[in-house]
């Protein structure tokens, strides 16, 4: 390689005046500095638009779409963390990344203040899909909905009816009294040495499992100001903090955990038997997960109950994940035809498996409208549907008032605070404090 | 130096001009004859520089600026606000959790790595059967994709189904379900040690490198002076691979004082682990405050030259054989 | 001449005995290969057996379908995964090309030559090895974004050749300098000799260094994650790190599935480091320079 001869001297010289070249385009370019005017294209037909999500739909599917309207559709699939670090980069840089992207329900308030989203509404008819999807609400910020659900994902509890029956529980718990009663009870009799799951990994899954239990003692973490109300011992926030924390020191929940995180426990202890019970589960588990038999080893004996409350059943809290139209897209117009096939009742039917197993999307977990979480239960293809759908109709967003726009830096203080507690390193009440004090700081900070 | 003490008689016995090595004396090379001024040497350094200025340089002078500014999407316009998000950093509670964990981190990782990496070095030296297969194994541990890096650890350390915990139980040794996550000094040096896994194949490579250059006749010549092996560690290959060392030190410093990927994915964001990169991260692409996040980075960038620096100034010596 | 050879005519001069030079090879290849093993573990088995409890040390039921779904034809993700492994490939070996030419020229005038502003320039490039990624990745997406060099070869390329040559040019500069000065007495000093004696006569020496700096920069471009993962916006550039990540589901981590992906991200990178090792075996100084 490195042998005599003018040629190879040359072939140098040729490749560092190339490299030369590359070099001061982009030297030119930084000075001019990026970001390019927006300003879609109304093009629809003929448009070939790029949709950044998870695993693609069935490559018939989005054929079939192409030759309804003919906008061709590149998907990229990304997982979630990726897709919100693209989103926050692409974003900063306004920048275009994809024509139709993920609108996570926490980040509704950021970007919603970011203008980053075109509004649906000039796309769709928000108004009368309302009914039809209970959690377009969690997508709702200024006025303007931001993000159309594709899929229903929202809180709920798991237990193991067959460790539950071992240890001679019977009945299902109504209240968290009588489900704590419930796991001291597999506790004792020793059926399982733990009975309880809950991730205290400090990560958003500890966040999201405290807004669903907090909700189940009856309150909210922010109140419709988006303050905090959780500071005073009797809040629903702080009970449901003291709730999981005392789980983990009476020894409901493996000491392990403090090192767990959401999916992770999901994984390794529902799925394999090790706990009888997950407060706040992902409301497709039971059929994704827990009754796959090359996951789990409790196919058939996990179901869904109605949540329990202070004083008998509680909601359920959306988390659930939109679609939405990037304000950099190049092709918004053709983006919305798109958002509109894709989250119809005809292919969310398709996607579940109502019409043959051919069209089924793999990953979907429970259809965001109702009128096909109906036909599902109907006909006996969803797992604890009849349960889903009730809880699906009650799903409440997390915040009353939208997601604040410093959400992440809520959520950051809510998940390293719970887990300090439950290290034991601060006590509750300090972690309470820490918490609203973030929330307070951001609050009127921006 | 320290080389020429112990070998200095015996490489010229050897035979080699300009073998002398020179320490830590700095000499001048080319003759100074001629003052005019050459194009040559600038046009061979000016693609790298091109590219330096373009793509490392022209980025960072944006960061700098902007770190005296206000630079957050959701609180516009962009304005400058002198020391503002300095201050705010200082006060900044995760930060400050976080710099005690980080100096940790670099300083185990450092030293860990580097002695590691000199030691395997000097293992893999000379050539033996199978060399190539230890070198390509060695490797692995850089070449696995971080994501995967991240799942094999956590396999590694779940406290329920992990490795660690599964052995500890199996061996009756009491497997207590908690590795990571409650007391401070575990959890950092594992998250140290599983950092140190990774990056020592690179640290050994840089070494390796530079031990490449050490003709074996200086060590045939201190065998014969009768020097023990641990001796012409001392004489020959230390002070030999000094600039390599000098790499791989500084390389390790940049790599524990960024680390990322092993506390956020092995412990969350839990300040008994949590890195000032993370902070960075979750203040710059989390709550967007890139101002904030650019402070924040530009004192890392500082401490880096210096402890860089520093290290340099320790440990590398010009070698000239 | 045979490197190998000139290798194996040379007896063992100090190290010691070879049973400590066994000892520690073996040690080597534990602390490298064990957790590795979990990983090839975990690949061979399914999820469930994977989380099984108490963990199961070798797989006790093996299974083929982790490596099924990422190869076989016409499964879901054999397409991605077969696409951004030619993009990977393709992305580092022109990033160590391009790396490795422009440093080796440059750090042969910071090493050899004498010009004003020496200094300045070679510490300016050793200074921006100290920028932390997340620093500069939203202003370089900007640049690449200005010139439509997002989603491109080009502009991923770019910035890992900007990110690497600081490294590069360090290592390669160290060796360079470290060669005796007689080498280039024998030439003239004018420029095209001057190039002359750096093809000749210098990079021959050179050559165990070069090849180092290659290996190197190409494993340094192959464990890449956040640049490519916003640099690139589809297929036609992620690589394989990226379409890996892709893998995890919002609620779900297919661990075996991506422990198998792990184990066939790493082949490549073994291969190129043992092919390459046949090259940086044996000191320089022996045999062809005197």
């Amino acid at each position: 390689m490195w042998g005599n001869g003018e040629r190879s001297v040359k072939r140098g010289w040729r490749a560092a005046s190339a490299a030369l070249m590359a070099g001061l385009l982009v030297a030119a370019a930084g000075c001019s500095g990026g970001g390019q005017p927006s300003g879609g294209s109304t093009e629809v037909s003929g448009a070939t638009i790029t949709v950044a999500l998870g695993a693609p739909p069935p490559a018939a599917a989005l054929k079939d779409f192409t030759a309804q309207t003919g906008i061709k559709v590149k998907w990229v699939n990304l997982d979630w963390d990726s897709l919100q670090t693209k989103i926050s980069a692409a974003a900063t840089a306004k920048t275009y990344f994809a024509d139709a992207t993920d609108v996570d329900w926490s980040r509704v308030g950021q970007l919603g203040k970011l203008g980053w989203f075109y509004p649906m509404d000039s796309y769709l008819d928000t108004k009368s899909m309302a009914a039809d999807m209970p959690q377009l609400a969690s997508f709702t910020t200024g006025g303007h909905v931001v993000g159309i659900p594709y899929d229903a994902s929202f809180m709920v509890t798991t237990v193991n009816t067959k460790l539950l029956k071992q240890a001679g529980v019977s009945g299902t718990p109504k209240t968290i009294d009588e489900y704590t009663a419930d796991l001291q009870k597999v506790k004792s009799s020793g059926t399982v040495k733990y009975p309880l799951n809950i991730p205290f990994s400090a990560a958003e899954g500890l966040s999201t499992y405290w807004y669903e239990t907090t909700g189940a003692f009856g309150g909210t973490v922010l109140d419709k100001q988006q303050k905090p109300a959780f500071t005073s011992p009797d809040s629903a926030g702080y009970k449901a903090a003291q709730w999981m924390v005392n789980a983990l020191k009476t020894g409901l929940v493996p000491p392990g955990n403090i090192n767990v995180a959401d999916s992770q426990g999901q994984q390794t202890l529902m799925a394999k038997g090790q706990v009888a019970s997950t407060f706040s589960d992902y409301s497709g588990n039971v059929g994704t997960l827990y009754n796959i038999k090359s996951s789990s080893s409790v196919v058939g004996d996990t179901q869904y109950i109605p949540t329990p409350g202070a004083n008998g059943p509680a909601g359920n809290l959306s988390n659930p994940d939109g679609i939405g139209i990037p304000k950099q897209a190049k092709y918004p117009k053709a983006a919305a035809e798109f958002i509109k096939w894709f989250t119809s009742a005809q292919k969310q039917a398709d996607f579940t498996g109502l019409n043959g197993t051919d069209k089924v999307y793999s990953g979907f977990t429970i259809p965001s409208r109702l009128s096909v979480v109906q036909q599902m239960t109907a006909k006996g293809n969803l797992d604890g549907g009849e349960e889903l759908q009730a809880m699906l109709k009650t799903a409440q967003p997390v915040f009353p008032g939208g997601a604040p726009s410093w959400y992440p830096k809520f959520s950051n203080s809510v998940y390293t605070n719970l887990h300090a507690a439950a290290t034991g390193s601060i006590t509750v009440d300090a972690a309470m404090k820490a918490i609203a004090d973030t929330a307070n700081q951001a609050a009127s900070g921006s | 130096m320290t080389f020429s003490r112990g070998v200095e008689s015996s490489s010229q016995a050897v035979g080699q001009p300009g073998a002398a090595p020179s320490g830590g004396v700095t000499t001048v090379v080319v003759r100074r004859g001629r003052r005019r001024f050459e194009v040559l040497p600038y046009a061979l350094v000016a693609p790298v520089m091109i590219f330096i200025i373009a793509l490392a340089l022209v980025p960072a002078v944006f960061t700098i600026v902007e770190s005296f500014f206000t630079v957050n999407p959701l609180d516009p316009p962009t304005r400058f606000s002198g020391l503002a998000n300095f201050v705010h950093i200082a006060h900044d509670k995760a930060v400050i959790s976080s710099i005690g964990n980080t100096a940790f981190y670099m300083v185990v990782g450092v030293l860990l790595s580097t002695a590691m990496a000199l030691a395997i070095a000097v293992v893999l030296q000379r050539p033996f059967r199978g060399r190539s297969l230890v070198i390509a194994v060695l490797i692995l541990p850089w070449a696995l994709p971080g994501v995967v890096e991240g799942i094999l650890w956590t396999g590694i350390f779940d406290p329920n189904a992990g490795l660690i915990n599964s052995l500890l139980t199996t061996l009756h040794l009491g497997g207590t379900g908690v590795l990571l996550g409650q007391s401070r000094l575990l959890t950092i040096t594992l998250i140290e040690l599983v950092q140190v896994w990774q990056i020592t194949p690179l640290s050994v490579l840089l070494i390796l490198a530079t031990l490449q250059l050490i003709p074996d006749e200086l060590y045939e010549a201190a065998e014969i002076d009768g020097c023990s092996p641990w001796r012409s560690f001392l004489a020959i290959t230390f002070p030999l691979a000094r600039p390599g060392i000098a790499v791989c030190m500084v390389q390790a410093v940049i790599a524990t004082i960024n680390i990322f990927d092993q506390p956020y994915i092995l412990n969350g964001a839990a300040d008994t682990g949590a890195s000032l990169t993370m902070q960075t991260y979750f203040i710059s692409f989390q709550n967007l405050d890139f101002g904030q996040g650019y402070a924040l980075s530009l004192l890392i960038t500082a401490v880096t030259l210096v402890i860089s620096l520093g290290v340099v100034r320790a440990i590398y010596r010009k070698v000239e054989l | 001449m045979s490197p190998a050879w000139s290798a194996r005519r040379r007896r063992p001069v100090r190290g010691g005995t070879s049973t400590v030079r066994r000892i520690g090879v073996v040690l080597i290849v534990l602390w490298s290969v064990i957790p590795i093993y979990w990983a090839l573990k975990m690949s061979f088995q399914t999820e469930g057996d994977a989380r099984a409890i108490p963990a199961q040390f070798f797989p006790i039921r093996p299974t083929l379908q982790n490596y099924a779904r990422l190869l076989g034809s016409g499964s879901d993700v054999s397409g991605g995964i077969r696409q951004s492994t030619i993009n990977i490939v393709i992305e580092c070996a022109l990033a160590t090309i391009i790396t490795i030419l422009l440093a080796t020229i440059a750090a042969y005038a910071f090493s050899r030559l004498h010009f004003k502003g020496k200094n300045i320039f070679f510490y300016a490039v050793l200074a921006t090895m100290a920028f932390p990624p997340y620093t500069t990745l939203i202003p370089l997406y900007r640049i690449m974004s200005g010139f439509g060099l997002v989603n491109t070869y080009t502009g991923i390329v770019l910035v890992y050749v900007s990110g690497f040559l600081p490294l590069a040019t360090w290592i390669m500069h160290n060796y360079f300098q470290s060669l005796p000065d007689g080498i280039e007495e024998a030439g003239l000093v004018d420029g095209a000799r001057r190039l002359q004696v750096l093809w000749h006569l210098l990079l021959p020496l050179a050559r165990p260094g070069i090849i180092s700096t290659a290996l190197i920069t190409f494993l340094f471009a192959w464990g890449q994650f956040l640049f490519p993962l916003v640099l690139s916006s589809d297929l036609s550039t992620q690589p394989l790190t990226v379409v890996i990540a892709a893998l995890q589901g919002r609620h779900d981590v297919p661990s075996t599935l991506m422990s198998a992906a792990g184990v066939l991200a790493i082949i490549i990178p073994a291969l190129i480091a043992l092919i390459f090792n046949r090259y940086i075996v044996n000191g320089l100084l022996t045999g062809s320079t005197r």
